[in-house]
């Protein structure tokens, strides 16, 4: 079951997690003394072997999983309270993605002769990170292709996608019809069409291009929320990433993620957020910008 | 629904490149090469494959160098006596910059390349500070990872000065907080511009305590941080030691025995001619590429936060970056 499978080697967790009043800790000068092999120098979040099994619906001790209004909440608190901008943060969170794909398919991983990367962007703020993903992937060596039918006219996205531009990143003047012709031209496909501001139906032209990512065989890093999902209670019949990369913090259609990799990006949490919100974010490892939640 | 191979699954990555050396992380810039298990592929398939962009930018080769520029031989600065043992050699005359890469910019080469990124390429001031600020506290991570402190408390103190460069330390700052550093922040001249309002907030919010004064009595900055950044005056500013408060601040910082990291310009430095009598900093961390004056810099490192320049750009300019190791944002020159 997916659900417990995220939170599984979490269990550990809980308790430090608690015990990290707002975040700081005084002795961590001397290195991170938590015991689970995080320790400064080693560089990997691996999940320590499994002991507890949680429930899908954690504790108030353990990483929590936001519903849709928490995390639309939370967006709004960064922008009004911490006077974050939305290109700061997209700016961030493209790059965790990009990064997080970085450490799961390295190009060298490719059974495509190429890395190729087809990028599907909303209309929306994830399709803007899904702009700076691109950006980052294209900077990491990978050979980033966007598809972006409806681009919002303000000046946030009109840069992003010149940026893309001026780099040299194809963007798809339409769809590839069929799913067999993105597994023929792609390693890897990102999904940025929407985020968990989600709700209701799919709107032309992303139902058919969901339709068809629902089939094809290629690896899916969905940026978020796994597009077309219920932000809170997944789509049994929907999308199936291969990888998540949840942003802030998990919400709770994550626990129906069955994919193999499921990353946490967006590290700017402040900590009075952290804990205004009782997140219970784990740590992330040295200075990476991505921690891994789950192991293949 | 099982993946097909269209990527193997692994979870192996780039590992962290130590300070001073820098590795290919296996894998990484390999779109050049054909990674294995592509050979199984027929070549027919090839006519299926998306055609090859035009002008689809190969790896940055190294140039030849260019004509030699004079390297006067760097004055004897004043600091030297008080430096605190075991910075690292300094060679005399030493120049940190090898020829063919990286080749330093003058000042109206800075400005054009900033001009480029914000005009042509439309890259939002946010978004570069927000970008460089980032990548600053990275290299402050390299140069001083958090076990290395000598101190109990992963104290560092970070000065900003009233323009862009303090605006950059801002940020610096704050992802220092996020990595779990300590930072304070001394910021006495703030701009007015509401852009950098908003970086003093989020500051502010992260519980990241800002001085109401610099003591002048450097033995107790000396003894609170582990390392001072310098985001003072960047490649923007006038020759010379500048408006009060910088020139207050800038006599207390050649006094100080702790390291300093100085943000793409040592402040008080010509951002050309380099500056005899101005401060030593340990760490230099040259924005996008590095200015003139950095071939006086005689410190431990030099770090190059140019991972984000669109190739396009480097080409114009011919700044010849250096390869950055897997996903990182900033490489030791």
């Amino acid at each position: 079951m997916p659900g417990p499978r995220a939170l599984l080697g979490l269990g550990l967790l809980v308790a430090a997690a608690a015990a990290r009043a707002g975040g700081r800790c005084p002795s961590l000068g001397r290195g991170r003394g938590w015991g689970w092999g995080w320790g400064w120098g080693r560089g990997r979040a691996c999940c320590r072997p499994r002991r507890a099994m949680h429930g899908p619906s954690a504790g108030p001790q353990g990483l929590r999983f936001l519903g849709q209004e928490e995390a639309q909440a939370i967006d709004q608190e960064l922008f009004t309270e911490y006077k974050f901008s939305v290109d700061q943060l997209m700016e961030l969170a493209g790059l965790s993605c990009a990064t997080a794909i970085a450490k799961a398919y390295p190009p060298g991983s490719f059974t495509t002769s190429r890395p190729t990367v087809l990028v599907v962007c909303g209309p929306g703020n994830n399709g803007g990170d899904g702009l700076v993903c691109a950006r980052h992937l294209k900077m990491f060596g990978y050979e980033p292709t966007v598809y972006y039918p409806k681009r919002p006219s303000k000046p946030l996205f009109e840069g992003l996608t010149t940026q893309c531009q001026k780099m040299d990143i194809p963007f798809l003047p339409e769809f590839p019809a069929e799913a067999a012709l993105i597994d023929e031209l792609y390693g890897l496909v990102v999904d940025a069409i929407f985020g968990f501001s989600f709700t209701g139906a799919v709107r032309e032209p992303f139902g058919s291009i969901l339709s068809t990512l629902e089939r094809i065989t290629v690896p899916i890093a969905s940026i978020d929320i796994p597009s077309g999902w219920d932000v809170e209670k997944g789509k049994a019949d929907g999308l199936q990433p291969d990888m998540l990369i949840s942003l802030t913090a998990p919400k709770k259609a994550a626990m129906h993620f069955a994919g193999r990799y499921h990353f946490l990006g967006g590290r700017f949490v402040p900590p009075a957020l952290q804990k205004k919100y009782a997140l219970n974010l784990p740590p992330y490892p040295e200075t990476d910008c991505v921690l891994q939640l789950s192991k293949a | 629904m099982l993946p097909r191979g269209g990527v193997r699954g692994g979870a192996g990555a780039a590992g962290a490149a130590s300070p001073g050396r820098h590795r290919r992380a296996p894998g990484v810039r390999a779109a050049a090469a054909a990674p294995e298990g592509s050979a199984a592929r027929p070549a027919a398939r090839d006519e299926l494959r998306a055609p090859p962009r035009p002008g689809a930018p190969p790896l940055p080769q190294p140039r030849e160098p260019p004509a030699p520029c004079p390297q006067a031989s760097p004055a004897p600065h004043p600091g030297d006596g008080l430096r605190s043992p075991g910075v690292g050699s300094r060679g005399g005359g030493d120049v940190l910059i090898p020829a063919a890469v990286c080749s330093p910019r003058s000042k109206a080469e800075a400005a054009a390349i900033e001009k480029e990124l914000l005009e042509d390429y439309r890259f939002g001031r946010q978004q570069l500070i927000e970008i460089w600020g980032h990548a600053c506290a990275m290299a402050v991570t390299k140069a001083f990872p958090l076990p290395s402190l000598p101190r109990k408390q992963p104290t560092v103190l970070v000065v900003c000065g009233p323009a862009q460069n303090g605006a950059i330390g801002l940020v610096c700052a704050r992802h220092l907080r996020i990595f779990d550093y300590e930072p304070t922040i001394f910021y006495p001249k703030r701009s007015p511009d509401p852009l950098y309002r908003d970086f003093t907030t989020q500051c502010e919010k992260m519980d990241i305590p800002f001085l109401s004064y610099l003591p002048t009595e450097v033995q107790l900055i000396n003894d609170a941080y582990n390392a001072v950044v310098d985001a003072v005056l960047g490649a923007e500013a006038e020759a010379g030691e500048g408006r009060e408060p910088c020139a207050a601040i800038l006599a207390t910082l050649k006094l100080l025995r702790i390291p300093i990291v100085s943000l793409d310009v040592p402040s008080g430095w010509d951002a050309e001619a380099g500056g005899s009598g101005g401060i030593s900093p340990d760490v230099l961390v040259s924005l996008a590429a590095p200015k003139e004056c950095a071939r006086r810099f005689l410190g431990r490192q030099h770090f190059v936060a140019g991972r984000f320049l669109p190739y396009d750009v480097q080409k114009k300019f011919e700044l010849n970056p250096p390869e950055y190791p897997g996903t990182e944002c900033v490489v030791a020159l």
